[in-house]
């Protein structure tokens, strides 16, 4: 029996000073947060009838397509699998790493939890994780999974994940802003810059882009000094370019503080502030992936209103993440129906199911595959990124730097606080810190 | 100093009328006590004198002045507070001169005057403390030192005494009287104490739901009360209300009380329209004294209280209790038959439909 | 003093052999000596050394230690004051200090004040009051998180109420991203912040002034002190102590908790709200490193210690 539960998550996660900092004395942390698993057992029904496993399943959904889409995936596994009691609980992003460290401290860990690959090297040192290689050499499915997709959540050989679906990087834009304005879609960096300033009119409160400098918005800064020419991360060399990084930033940062191409909110605009910008018709070009196609598609008519492209390319390199959402086993009680629950996403029928709901593309071949993706011309920019996208860097401390210092670095450049030059090099400082 | 006129003050609570009418003079210098059983309406008046309520109807006058739209703090009096109102966090010192610094007096006169208050009410040595750490009669001092402190031209007190003992009731009381002889200050006093109001008031006013029932000297009060109320409130023990029938005997007035006639001579002149109804006759009970003679009342000893200096004696006369103060010698026994005879020229006649007085 | 039970018995009365072994006689007589009140507490002691000490110590030996989650190669030993020393360069961490002043001040500063208003408006019982308190009182039964989310779309730049208002009013001449602009972002939280906390003040401050007695003002009225007079003089030194209670568990508060500016700012833009409480949130959370998490803790702790002691030193609050 398949439960769709929303578990109201129980009290805040108690900060650093109290017990998630302690791998010794944790009994008080298990009282917490063990009550609020009490609690989010007790709304499961009873496990009187037969050999019913339950299993919790943390996840990072925030958008109401996404949990239209987990919900479908939660209907077809209860029809699929009676026999196992999936509770899901939502875990929002900025709380996720304090909660799933507290849980792992603790020991009182969900079952199964999404991870996404710039998680995955800090989930892996903590002891989060657990060796999934076995499973899936035995699972009939896995060659409908390229090896690469198993790339970001691989670490000396051994798997500690299985792809649930893609994050593809592409860009949305205002087809008929760009039709209006005479302009073509933009492929380059530059292109995309000179569109932005053709299409902003601060008179109609019209932006060109939709830059996320607010939370979430550290991947493309880090995308954009990639793009231009300095990779944080290449083998086993970390660091960053100074000169190249200082070009990357000047230009992105340019964006707001010269061209003014973009909304003077920007440094606090996150993910919804984002969506809602270009939903809106407040600016006439984001970047994101295809998951947030269906939301954007409520509000604006695909194809007409608005397309999609492939992200544009750089001056050194032409950088859209491929990047997947890993279900992981993080508990060994219930195993067994932990994998059954993570396999049933590799199910063509779930993925096809999940991407009606919000556009996020299948993890496997034979979904997309699926006629339904294929012959959309509004999804072939993605086909194209799956071609040349490259996955998310990987390394202890790289997700605590982006945030902590990358993100706040960079806004100092957007409110001019300091020049790409101060902030790059705070960038340096605080990568030092990380890995040193 | 004043004088102070009220006229015609009336004060509702919503429809609640508490105060009916009110008409009160006080002469310059005059000691006003107003008495009367507890939610009368005592402070309320008080509030209105001194401004801190708005009535709802009439003038009050201090001096020439008709105060009504006029700020407490410009009516020029000072108050005195049952829970004497002291200010917790500042010190003794501080309280009693707070009048004087909120009117801006300078430092030096300000001290003098604090000093001079101390100095008659003896709190000098407390100045530095706070009110905390007083007792119960000291800070009583202290509110009267703030009152004085300023020279006001009308005293209120709103039972300034009730939260002491008795004995340092009895004390302060003394010297109320001698601080109102020395400063010649007019005082509005409110007090149920009919002892504190007998002993300090040049004029008393009695309440009584609202309506001054009385408004005398102390001896009126006490001697020719205006009605059975008062009558009844002032005295301890109370006064004895004797039912009867008046009669014209052999051209005396008498009254009959069941088997017992009281023979009256010398109560007042309107007594003789009330020949053959029925009457009441109040007698208090030091106008008693043992044997017979033409005005006595027979009947049998129930209780006996010897007080010390009186012994008091609750007869039956008739089914009807009555009490009377005897000398310390005098040691009936319960169940005894006994006689008391009455001083009828201190007895007075009540309508019994009315309860005025005669 | 006489805590030993043989000199006592023996003044009295020869012991009998039950006497000497009777349990009973033991603790009656030791409840008669003055460890008996020690004992009794022994109990309540233990469980605050528990609860309270042992967690508290803990914390502050992390800081002494390294202590990298995502980084079990560097292992967990003693590095003595290297985080303390850190911190000194830290220009996060300094500029954390200073917001946290601000923040703190401010929140504090505009919370009392409001605080104060409302709890004289409500102390009135004029009618309606009852009604009014609820709704004054709202703010503060909200949820930290949902204020802040509530808040945070009502300042929002495209579709929040405030600005249409303010557009409207004409006080602005177009839509403020409020927390986008360094020079609004921490103005704008801390006027979130007292919002949602005004109440506890109010609270606070209604029960202290419902413990004055009226009769404080009729005098005051006679002496002729004007409302401002006796607001100053009788009605704050009346509340001193109520109002260092709640200025001191404010202010831990407000040091300790960054929920708000978490979902408000992150501490953005750039570092302009940046606090110390979130900083070492940060620290321990994103980037996993307790041993620093910990050092600015226990640096948060002795400011807040040292706070406190300083502020019942000069508000004299255990004067009287
Ligand atoms: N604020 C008020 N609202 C409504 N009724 C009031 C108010 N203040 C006083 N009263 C009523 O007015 C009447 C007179 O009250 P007041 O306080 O003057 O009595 P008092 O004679 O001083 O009594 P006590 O001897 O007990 O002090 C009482 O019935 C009281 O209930
Ligand atoms: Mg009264």
């Amino acid at each position: 029996m398949v439960e769709f539960e929303k578990v109201t998550r129980i009290g805040r996660v108690k900060y650093w000073e109290d017990e998630a900092m302690n791998k010794n004395f944790n009994r008080r942390s298990v009282l917490k947060i063990g009550a609020g698993l009490m609690a989010a057992t007790a709304l499961t029904p009873s496990l009187a009838f037969g050999q019913t496993a339950n299993i919790n399943y943390w996840h990072t959904f925030t958008s109401q397509s996404e949990f239209a889409g987990l919900e479908e995936v939660m209907k077809l596994f209860k029809a699929a699998h009676p026999d196992i009691v999936v509770t899901q609980e939502n875990i929002p992003n900025p709380d996720f790493m304090a909660k799933i460290t507290a849980a792992v401290l603790a020991d009182s860990r969900p079952n199964v939890t999404m991870v996404s690959s710039e998680r995955f090297a800090d989930l892996l040192a903590m002891g989060a994780l657990t060796d999934m290689t076995e499973r899936l050499a035995n699972w009939d499915k896995r060659s409908d999974f390229d090896d690469s997709r198993f790339d970001s959540i691989t670490k000396d050989g051994k798997i500690y994940g299985l792809p649930a679906f893609s994050f593809v990087d592409w860009m949305y834009y205002r087809k008929d802003w760009f039709e209006e304005a005479g302009i073509a879609p933009p492929t380059t960096y530059a292109e995309m810059r000179d569109a932005a300033i053709a299409i902003t009119d601060p008179s109609k409160g019209r932006y060109g882009f939709g830059l996320r400098g607010g939370p979430g918005g550290q991947n493309y800064i880090n995308n954009v000094m990639e793009a231009f020419g300095s990779p944080v991360q290449q083998g086993d060399q970390i660091g960053l370019d100074r000169d190249k990084a200082i070009e990357g930033i000047a230009w992105f940062s340019g964006l707001l503080t010269q061209d003014k191409v973009v909304p003077p909110s920007a440094p606090n605009d996150g993910f919804r502030q984002v969506i809602e910008g270009f939903q809106t018709g407040q600016t006439g070009m984001i970047w994101h992936h295809t998951g947030s196609f269906q939301d954007i598609a409520s509000k604006l008519e695909p194809g007409v209103e608005f397309g999609t492209l492939a992200m544009p390319a750089g001056p050194a390199a032409r950088v859209a993440r491929l990047a997947y959402a890993y279900n992981s086993i993080t508990k060994d009680e219930n195993a067994d129906a932990s994998w059954e629950w993570i396999k049933f996403w590799g199910e063509p029928d779930a993925a096809i199911a999940f991407l009606d709901k919000t556009g996020y593309f299948p993890a496997s071949n034979s979904a997309s595959a699926d006629p339904r993706i294929a012959d959309n011309p509004l999804y072939k920019p993605a086909a194209e990124t799956l071609v040349f996208g490259r996955p998310q860097p990987s390394f202890p401390g790289l997700a605590g730097w982006l945030e902590s210092v990358v993100l706040p670095a960079f806004q100092r450049a957007l409110i001019g606080e300091a020049t790409p030059e101060q902030a790059v090099d705070e960038m340096i400082d605080g990568l030092n810190q990380a890995i040193g | 100093m004043a004088t102070l006129s009220i006229k015609g003050v009336r004060k509702s609570f919503g429809s609640v009328e508490v105060l009916h009418n009110i008409d009160l003079e006080l002469e310059d210098g005059g000691f006003l006590v107003l008495l009367g059983p507890s939610g009368c309406g005592k402070s309320t008046l008080l509030s209105i004198i001194a401004g801190l309520e708005p009535s709802s109807g009439g003038d009050v006058v201090i001096g020439e002045r008709t105060v009504n739209d006029i700020h407490p703090k410009d009516r020029n009096i000072a108050m005195v507070f049952q829970s004497y109102a002291l200010y917790p966090t500042m010190s003794v010192r501080r309280n009693i001169g707070f009048g004087l610094e909120m009117r801006r007096v300078d430092t030096s006169s300000r001290e003098d005057a604090i000093g001079r208050a101390a100095d008659l009410l003896q709190i000098s040595h407390l100045l530095d403390r706070k009110p905390g750490q007083l007792s119960g009669g000291q800070r009583q001092r202290v509110a009267m030192g703030r009152a004085i402190v300023r020279n006001p031209d009308l005293f209120l007190f709103d039972e300034p005494l009730s939260n002491l003992d008795a004995k340092l009731r009895v004390e302060m009381r003394t010297e109320i009287k001698r601080l109102h002889d020395r400063l010649g200050t007019s005082v509005v006093y409110v007090t149920h104490d009919q002892v504190e109001a007998m002993t300090l008031g040049t004029k008393v006013a009695v309440m009584k739901g609202g309506v001054i029932q009385q408004l005398a000297d102390p001896q009126t009060i006490y001697e020719q009360p205006a009605n059975m109320f008062v009558a009844g409130f002032i005295g301890s023990p109370t006064m004895n209300f004797l039912n009867g029938t008046l009669e014209n005997q052999d051209g005396k007035l008498v009254l009959h009380h069941g088997e017992e006639t009281l023979e009256l001579s010398g109560v007042a002149k309107g007594a003789s329209a009330y020949v053959g109804k029925k009457v009441v006759a109040g007698i208090r009970p030091e106008t008693f004294s043992k044997g017979a003679g033409p005005s006595a009342l027979t009947g049998i000893v129930d209780v006996v209280e010897p007080t010390g200096p009186d012994t008091m004696v609750v007869l039956d006369v008739g089914g009807q209790m009555i009490s009377a103060r005897l000398g310390s010698r005098e040691r009936p026994h319960p169940g005894e038959p006994m006689t008391l005879s009455v001083d009828t020229t201190a007895l007075n006649l009540f309508d019994p439909e009315t309860g005025d007085r005669i | 003093m006489t805590s030993n039970p043989q000199s006592i018995m023996a003044s009295s009365r020869p012991l009998s052999t039950w006497d000497r072994i009777n349990p009973a006689r033991y603790i009656g007589e030791l409840s008669e000596t003055r460890f008996w009140m020690y004992l009794l507490l022994l109990p309540s002691a233990l469980l605050i050394m528990g609860v309270v000490i042992y967690p508290t110590l803990y914390g502050f030996q992390l800081s002494f230690r390294e202590m990298r989650l995502n980084r079990p190669d560097l292992g967990t030993d003693w590095v003595l004051l290297k985080h303390y020393q850190r911190m000194l360069s830290d220009q996060i961490f300094w500029i954390s200090l200073r917001n946290t002043a601000v923040w703190v001040t401010a929140a504090v500063t505009i919370e009392f004040s409001v605080g104060l208003i409302a709890a004289l408006a409500l102390n009135r019982n004029l009618p309606g009051t009852k009604v009014l308190a609820v709704f004054i009182l709202l703010p503060f039964f909200l949820p930290n998180v949902v204020a802040g989310h509530m808040w945070a779309l009502m300042l929002d730049p495209r579709l929040g109420v405030i600005n249409d208002l303010l557009v409207k009013v004409g006080l602005l001449g177009g839509y403020k991203a409020w927390f986008a602009d360094p020079s609004t972002a921490m103005a704008a939280a801390i006027i979130v912040e007292a919002w949602h906390s005004f109440p506890f003040f109010t609270l606070l401050l209604l029960a202290g002034l419902k413990g004055i007695p009226t009769d404080l003002y009729k005098a005051a009225d006679i002496d002729g002190a004007g409302s401002i007079s006796q607001l100053r003089l009788i009605t704050l030194p009346m509340l001193k102590t109520v109002i260092a209670a709640a200025v001191i568990l404010r202010v831990i508060g407000l040091v300790n908790s960054p929920d708000l500016l978490l979902i408000l700012t992150s501490g953005g833009p750039g570092r302009s709200t940046q606090v110390l409480s979130l900083y070492a949130f940060q620290t321990a959370y994103k980037d996993f490193n307790f041993g620093y998490a910990g050092a600015l803790s226990v640096i948060m702790f002795i400011l807040l210690m040292m706070f406190a002691w300083v502020y019942v030193r000069l508000s004299k609050v255990n004067q009287d």
